[in-house]
């Protein structure tokens, strides 16, 4: 029975650094998400060490793509959206991944209970939680792998 | 929105113009770790707390610049180098006495109290006041962006140029000077930004707050010249640019700063601020004003 984080983790992961740059890791989100076919919201950020620097999400990066007046022109109709996109976009020049990843990260270990890691992620409003043991990152859960994971014990009972 | 009496601002208070998310984080947080915060929510300060979740400062920009200039390593807490305490107003104060407490402390933005002063309820910057501002002067209906599409001629009270409200000086660092001289200057004159100009006088960038933070979290030796870090092509707008164009154009580009060329030339002749707009306090154009006396006469 899958009852701990190392039977439910995912092992194939992709990683950016901090020095990535932001346009880089748009790019990287999607080779991800095509190679470990899922579609991947966030990404372990990892330091020249090997260890867990940060995490980021799609939604770190929208928030700085976000326009800051948003609440002003939000109702106009006369907006050039797409010149509003190019001049965010004209910002991620000099951004990196580590200037916008979370560094305060939660982790579990290999042996914590899928209850415990349901618990954290509902507390904590965390869709992925690193797996790491002695410093070394071995896998992630996804809120999806223990989704899926607590349906298909639903459906055997 | 309230009509306005003798200047657009009269009778709006605080809660109309701030900002209402708060960016907040304990004391304890790292310098390196507070720039991730302004970098993602494009704020030039946030509000540090104790361990009981109570404001006792402010870090701003120029605090984290001070820092970088002052080689203390990035990982300190923020404590060491916030300022305090943060200043305060209150959700009902008129916009006007915000305003006159942020000319006279010589700050550039306040947090707003909720009721019994019991928490902050919002942020209250220049910014914000402009675009209130602006979003006023857009849905008047003398807005000469409605008027654009009818006639555009008909105008019978005079709009606001760039060149009414700018700050004719316009210092400028050349783009082989350090990084650290650039930071002087800017302390030097409380600016938020400075431009660059290459050997020839040509302006062919500009440093901000903004470009010497993300300089000190990528760990960049403040030796280095000023040109690796300086933002291009130079954001500008015409000296006779109307001031509702100008400001809708900051907005939306997300600038606090536009340098301002001189007609039908590249020479730049002066610098317009979201703080120079919010200083006007008045809308746009003339026509507040305008209507204003009619109705009394």
């Amino acid at each position: 029975m899958k009852t701990s984080a190392i039977d439910i983790m995912t092992t194939r992961f992709h990683t950016l650094t901090p020095e990535t740059p932001v346009s880089d890791a748009v790019r990287l989100f999607k080779q991800a998400s095509r190679e470990e076919g899922r579609k991947i919201f966030g990404m372990m950020v990892v330091d020249s060490e090997g260890s867990l620097a940060g995490l980021i999400s799609m939604y770190d990066i929208l928030l700085f793509m976000r326009p800051k007046h948003t609440h002003i022109w939000g109702m106009m109709d006369d907006i050039d959206i797409p010149g509003i996109v190019d001049a965010a976009c004209e910002k991620t020049k000099s951004v990196q991944v580590g200037d916008l990843m979370s560094s305060e990260v939660l982790t579990i270990t290999p042996q914590t209970h899928i209850f415990m890691i349901l618990d954290i992620m509902i507390k904590k409003h965390v869709r992925r939680l690193p797996v790491v043991e002695n410093g070394q990152i071995l896998g992630i859960v996804y809120l999806s792998d223990l989704f899926y994971n607590l349906l298909d014990r639903f459906a055997e009972n | 929105m309230p009509k306005p009496s003798n200047n657009t601002l009269s009778g709006l208070v605080a809660s109309q113009a701030m900002r209402r998310q708060i960016i907040r984080l304990p004391k304890e947080t790292t310098i390196s770790n507070s720039i991730n915060a302004l970098i993602k929510y494009k704020i030039n300060a946030l509000l540090t707390t104790d361990h009981d979740d109570r404001p006792i400062g402010v870090l701003s920009k120029t605090d984290i610049m001070g820092a970088y200039y002052a080689g203390i390593p990035i990982d300190t807490p923020v404590e060491d180098i916030m300022s305090a305490p943060p200043l305060f107003c209150h959700e009902e104060d008129a916009l006007e006495k915000a305003l006159e407490r942020m000319r006279t402390k010589g700050i550039y933005r306040l947090y707003v109290m909720g009721p019994d002063d019991a928490q902050v309820v919002g942020a209250l910057a220049y910014p914000d006041i402009v675009g209130l501002l602006y979003r006023y002067c857009h849905d008047c209906e003398l807005s000469h962006i409605r008027l654009k599409r009818k006639e555009p001629h008909t105008d019978a009270f005079k709009r606001f140029i760039v060149n009414d409200v700018m700050t004719a000086e316009v210092k400028a660092v050349l783009n082989d000077v350090s990084i650290l001289q650039v930071m002087e200057e800017l302390s030097m004159h409380r600016f938020g930004a400075i431009l660059v100009r290459d050997g020839a006088q040509t302006p062919c960038g500009v440093i901000s707050k903004t470009d010497l933070t993300l300089a000190y979290k990528h760990g960049i030796d403040p030796q280095t010249p000023a040109e690796s870090i300086m933002s291009s092509p130079v954001q500008s707008c015409g000296a006779d640019d109307l001031l509702e164009d100008a400001i809708k154009q900051m907005i939306l580009s997300d600038v606090q700063r536009l340098f301002v060329n001189r007609s039908h030339s590249s020479e730049i002749v002066g610098v317009f601020s979201l703080s120079d707009a919010a200083r006007i306090r008045s809308g746009s154009c003339h026509a507040c004003i305008s209507s204003r006396i009619t109705v009394e006469s």
